[in-house]
């Protein structure tokens, strides 16, 4: 086997699979109700597991007693810290504990664990451990978190180890996770060369991912090797595999990792969630543990969005380019880091927007604070960043008298241009998005024309996007079966989105062979070339990529064969869909890949195989262009470019607010799977409704009120229109499969924007704190009033 | 836990008499839910499902009995719910989301006493009547008098809702219930029912409650007072609204603050009554 | 410990004697007695969809509904959706018109929606949307659920 770590040039496809919509390689298995998922599943003598969360936000543990459950008929294992070995786990600072040692950091930490033969006595005996704890003072606010005398969480946090780069301020505030500091140009000196300036405070909540499926685990311990298997509902199964590693101190090699069907991720299945505890129950019992968690267990002991508080200032002179921005963003990554770093990492990334700005000042915090931790979710630090810049770049342009499109083109970054830090931009295509979203929404008109029903106010909006799509290391092995059908190996999971039927269609396109052609296997650690993550909208770009590169190894392994069988140079040769090599312009000259396998397997050459990887370059911070300090590095990723529209009513009487269409136009280079991208597409803009206008984590004195799913209220089919418009621009990427990019993420980050400039295009009055709930909005618009019977 | 399946509402009474901590079940949307969470572990589950008797529909004089087991879906359809006693039906076909309108029921929501949903808004705002079966008989109350507080009815040990009486109530009057919630399908974050009736442009007859806005739905006979013999304008609309707002004892929640709900309140009844205007041709 | 009860349940047309504690779920009998694991556990409080079944032709949540009290109910779950080997139309829709995503709400959804076909063979898309209020999707923003399920009855969106 041989590996291309340079890429080929970009195949081009075989055959008619490539840009169909076909239906999902599991769908028939999901509309039967046969699919599994990690919940369906058992095994013989399996025991059920359950979790005990905190009851306070901080507290110190004083002391366990587990006698009483322990001694229950039915009680297989009962853990705490006490239990466990003394290791933190961590994407970038490794602050967290398997079970709250010490301390507990937030309500609802998991501080113990049970497994027992049935769930009910699971949780009857989680209420018979009695722990007691001396509470703390605790702090919510991570503003607050970081003045000085506030409560610390970590003490210790100066111990862990941690990848970020060096930062003095965070050495100063002992609740700060991250400090990053970037800046561009001359940002003290510029303002007085700005015509206009805009200026405020943005709020923007903890979301929660509410994937349909909770979180679940299914461990099971071959007695005799001591071998871990997991079955779980994760985004990665290597980076599973590597956390129980590090959690538990056993070899990797001790550990398989398996995905099943995955019910939803968006960032939330990412790095740890229940499976390092449910192995350590089934060592500790002996047994198969199957760990489910409830809804509200999941709600309470999982992850969230970050919340955020961006002070951003942004100035642009009278002929209509943005000139300088100043902006301090503090993520609040509550009790531990968990991917906060990255997160704020990514947001500073991205906090000069998609535009050209001379003169950036940029300062970041994650900061700890005694709520649920934050973690990865559709977007990374990007949506709230979002959130504060669309909406100031909506002001500069009123205020300049410009129309709100032709402002953000004059400003977009164009090919060539370089993104903040000094890496280029590969492929400018924000101003075709930003165009082809003003043809489609019939902007001019709706921007025009505003006649709305009795008691509503309507109005349009608009947001450009900027994200990435890449990230990390990817690999891929393609063999070619005795009969010249393909098995395709590769570790990325599949976690609804559609990567599976996506990356099948990649090798298929790429050999020319039909679906039914591809075996293509799921994630399996024992088996399965490595994959980062299902993540940073990157398994169609990444994993795609090193598919198609692995089938081209393939194609030239065909070539020689055939070269050969057919008597005719490699460079005459061509593949024809269906799994046949032929001779260009000789249509009666061919051999079928079954037969050169054949010939391979028991004649000459041996099995025809490839396998292909690839680590996103990642590209540092050009030091001329920028100043840096702080910064988790996780490289960077292509840029992709999305316009984002959206037509809302506002009630006038409730502030209540109406999503009426939209528009969303993306750059997807290349479409390997149209109807699999829009509906990435139409389900991220929901979820991106949820985000601007229902969805907040809330917490009384730290104790969450809304953890269940008729409390935080996720859109329904009511709630949103049938017309979301999933628009597809292809300008093709140098670097993606068949010059694909990733989507995603995008489809999400540029919502909350366009919904809070309709709603300012509708009523005048700015909402700068999200969900625009009805009530902030009404308050909004009668304060507005206010003002204006005043002035 | 224990469980029954009487068939006559005398012997649940009897079983509920006699057990500690029992609870009937009836549709079990609410029941089971909070038994789910671990909020309640009842001793002992009296079924309501085989009592023939709580199935039926009777219409009287009076108006229409509805039997306590009957679900919403099936009060929403109901055509002899019309004029004033509309006010139910159209209560019934907006609350919640349509699964729990299969499987709730009429009586489970007066016993809930839950006073941020939609039934118990409507049926003070149609004067319904409710019969009680216990150890002693059954009695005949006022739906106000059976709901005391949050999640508190005045039933004893032992005893049962059995029927729901919709008065036919005021003739050529109309009744509608609007609901406002952050997301279809959600607890309302305040809802209004109302009985009208006006000749030409003056109001004859109205009785507006409000619902999610304190311990039990909110009635302000002023309120009604001040809209009957006006002709519903913007300043009579905004009068009674303050009464009933001054009135109200909302909490603050997730689904808005207590302020909000005290703003929406008039803003709300100005919507509801123009509502059901439209739906009297007036 | 509670009683158990003596019961026969009858599932997608067979009778099943069980002997069920008063507080199991139907959903918990489905799954961990009938292991008939179409049905999914969302969220436990009614509020998301994904273990709907029909109870005598009615969509309700089995998540909400006690096992005992279903005596002499015909109660169908996703499993018996399917006629022989053949997709309910429903099924194909949702296959062919790119509807399912993470699928983890999907048999809720085909329950909803055989629910509401069998009622009324051909609902307007408001309809549609209404009767999809008890369930919750995540991953498809409805609109190809809709989409699906309206191009069955010649409705457009």
């Amino acid at each position: 086997m041989s590996h291309s770590p340079k890429p080929g040039p970009t195949p081009t496809p075989v055959g008619d699979i490539l840009g169909r919509s076909v239906p999902r390689l599991e769908a028939r298995e999901k509309v039967t109700g046969r699919a599994v998922y990690t919940d369906d599943m058992t095994l013989p003598g399996m025991l059920y597991g359950a979790l005990l969360g905190s009851p306070h936000p901080h507290a110190r543990i004083l002391s366990y007693d587990t006698s009483r459950a322990r001694a229950m008929p039915g009680v297989r294992a009962v853990l705490t810290a006490e239990d466990l070995p003394d290791h933190r786990v961590g994407s970038v600072l490794k602050d967290q504990p398997l079970l709250a040692r010490g301390k507990v950091l937030h309500e609802g930490e998991p501080v113990a664990a049970v497994a027992a033969v049935d769930l009910q006595t699971a949780r009857r005996a989680l209420q018979e451990i009695d722990i007691q704890y001396e509470v703390l003072p605790a702090v919510f606010d991570p503003e607050e978190a970081l003045r000085p005398g506030a409560p610390v969480l970590h003490e210790q946090r100066d111990t862990y180890l941690d990848f970020q780069t060096a930062s003095p301020e965070r050495a100063r505030h002992p609740n700060a996770a991250s400090h990053i500091r970037l800046i561009e140009g001359e940002p003290d000196g510029v303002w007085e060369r700005c015509d206009v300036i805009v200026e405020d405070v943005y709020e923007t909540p903890a979301q929660q991912h509410i994937y349909m499926e909770p979180c679940s685990t299914l461990a099971s311990v071959d007695r005799d090797s001591g071998k871990i298997t997991l079955y779980t509902s994760t985004q990665s199964v290597f980076r599973v595999q590597a956390i129980t590693a590090e959690a538990l101190g056993i070899p990797m090699s001790r550990i398989r990792v398996i995905a099943p069907r995955v019910g939803g991720g968006f960032g939330g299945k990412t790095e740890m969630t229940n499976q390092p505890i449910t192995a350590a129950l089934a060592r500790a019992a002996g047994a198969p543990v199957k760990m489910t968690l409830s809804r509200t267990d999941d709600m309470r002991m999982m992850k969230s969005r970050h919340a955020c508080r961006i002070h951003m200032r942004t100035g642009a002179t009278r002929d209509g380019r943005i000139l300088a921005r100043k902006v301090r963003i503090v993520y609040d990554t509550g009790a531990y880091a968990d991917d906060g770093p990255f997160v704020a990492s990514v947001g500073s990334y991205f906090a000069r927007g998609p535009y050209r700005i001379p003169h950036v000042d940029i300062e970041c915090w994650a900061v700890y604070t005694n709520r649920l931790r934050a973690a990865a979710f559709r977007g990374f630090g990007n949506p709230q960043i979002h959130f504060a810049s669309e909406l100031q770049v909506d002001q500069l342009a009123e205020k300049l008298g410009m129309d709100p499109i032709d402002f953000r083109i004059r400003n977009a970054l164009e090919t060539g241009e370089r993104w903040l830090g000094g890496a280029p931009v590969e492929s400018g295509t924000l101003k075709d998005c930003l165009e082809r979203a003003r043809d489609a929404s019939d902007w001019v008109r709706r921007r025009s024309q505003r006649a709305a029903s009795p008691g509503k106010r309507r109005g349009i909006g608009v947001a450009a996007v900027g994200h990435v799509s890449g990230l990390l290391g990817s690999s891929a092995t393609v063999r070619l079966n005795e009969d010249g059908t393909l098995t395709v190996n590769t570790g990325a999971v599949d976690i609804g989105q559609g990567s599976d039927t996506a990356l099948a269609q990649c090798a298929a396109a790429a050999l020319g062979l039909s679906l039914e052609q591809i075996n293509y296997s799921g994630p399996d650690t024992d088996v399965s070339p490595y994959d980062w993550c299902t993540g940073g909208t990157r398994t169609t770009f990444t994993v795609g990529r090193v598919i198609t590169q692995a089938c081209e190894q393939v194609k030239q392994q065909l070539f020689e064969h055939a070269s050969e069988m057919l008597s005719r140079p490699v460079q005459q040769l061509e593949l024809r869909p269906g799994g046949i090599v032929g001779v260009q312009g000789a249509p009666d000259a061919s051999v079928t890949f079954g037969a050169i396998s054949a010939r391979a397997l028991y004649f000459k050459g041996g099995p025809i195989i490839a396998s292909s990887r690839w680590l996103f370059p990642p590209t540092p911070i050009d030091t001329r262009q920028t100043s840096a300090q702080g910064l988790a590095s996780m490289g960077n990723g292509f840029f992709v470019f999305a316009a984002q529209v959206a037509e809302v009513e506002v009630d006038e009487l409730t502030g209540k607010v109406e999503l009426l269409e939209a528009w969303s136009v993306h750059d997807v280079g290349r479409t390997i799977n149209p109807a699999a991208a829009e509906g990435q597409i139409q389900g991220g803009f929901v979820q991106g409704l949820g985000y601007a206008l229902t969805e907040e984590l809330v917490w009384g004195e730290g104790h969450l009120l809304n953890p269940s799913m008729s409390s935080y209220k996720v859109p329904g089919a009511l709630d949103v229109p049938v017309g979301i418009h999933p628009i597809l621009l292809e300008h093709p990427s140098g670097e993606g499969p068949f010059g694909a990019k990733g989507v995603a993420e995008v489809s999400l980050v540029g919502v909350a924007p366009a919904v809070c400039n309709a709603i300012r295009h509708a009523t005048g009055a700015t909402v700068t704190r999200i969900p625009a709930t009805g009530e902030r909005v009404l308050r909004a618009l009668l304060s507005r009033e206010e003002a204006g019977s005043k002035g | 836990m224990r469980y029954a399946e009487p068939e006559t509402v005398e012997e649940g009474v009897t079983l509920l008499a006699s057990t500690e901590h029992s609870r009937c079940i009836a549709g079990g949307a609410t029941l089971v839910a909070m038994m789910n969470a671990g909020h309640i572990a009842p001793a002992m589950l009296v079924s309501l499902h085989r009592m023939r008797e709580l199935f039926t529909l009777t219409e009287s004089a009076e108006g229409l009995w509805i039997g306590a087991m009957t679900p919403h879906r099936v009060v929403a359809a109901e055509t002899r719910l019309r004029g004033s006693m509309g006010v139910v039906r159209s209560a019934a076909g907006q609350l919640a989301h349509p699964s729990i309108r299969n499987m709730g029921t009429i009586g489970g929501s007066v016993c809930l006493a839950d006073p941020s949903t939609e039934m118990p808004v409507a049926l003070v705002a149609a004067s319904a009547r409710v019969e009680i079966a216990g150890p002693n008989g059954r009695r005949i109350v006022p739906i106000e008098d059976a709901l005391v507080d949050r999640f508190k009815t005045s039933l004893g040990r032992g005893e049962i809702v059995t029927r729901i009486l919709i008065p036919r109530g005021v003739e050529g009057a109309v009744g509608h219930h609007l609901r406002f919630s952050r997301v279809a399908g959600d607890y309302p974050t305040v809802s209004i029912s109302l009985t009208l009736s006006m000749q030409g442009d003056r109001c004859v007859h109205a009785r507006v409650v409000v619902g999610s806005c304190g311990p039990v739905p909110l009635h302000v006979t002023a309120a009604d007072q001040r809209l009957i013999h006006s002709v519903l304008g913007e300043d009579d609309v905004a009068a009674a609204g303050q009464l009933l707002a001054s009135a109200a004892s909302p909490l603050d929640d997730v689904r808005g603050s207590a302020e909000y709900r005290r703003m929406l309140i008039p803003r709300l009844l100005g919507r509801a009554l123009s509502q059901a205007r439209e739906l009297a041709h007036v | 410990m509670s009683d158990k009860i003596s019961l026969s349940l009858r599932v997608n047309g067979a009778s099943h004697a069980l002997s069920v504690a008063p507080e199991r779920t139907l959903l918990e009998v489905l799954r961990e007695e009938l292991r008939h694991t179409g049905t999914k556990r969302g969220c436990d409080q009614g509020s998301c969809g994904a273990c709907m079944v029909l109870v005598d032709g009615e969509p309700v949540f089995s998540c909400l509904s006690l096992a005992v009290t279903l005596r002499d109910r015909e109660i169908t779950t996703i499993e018996a959706v399917e006629a022989g080997n053949e997709l309910h139309p429903i099924q194909r829709a949702l296959v062919q018109h790119g509807a399912v995503q993470c699928g983890f709400c999907i048999p809720g959804i085909v329950i909803t929606a055989k629910a509401l076909l069998d009622r009324n063979p051909h609902p307007t898309v408001d309809e549609i949307r209404h009767a999809l209020g008890s369930n919750t999707c995540r991953c498809s923003g409805y609109a190809r659920i809709v989409e699906a399920i309206a191009s069955l009855t010649g409705e457009r969106p």
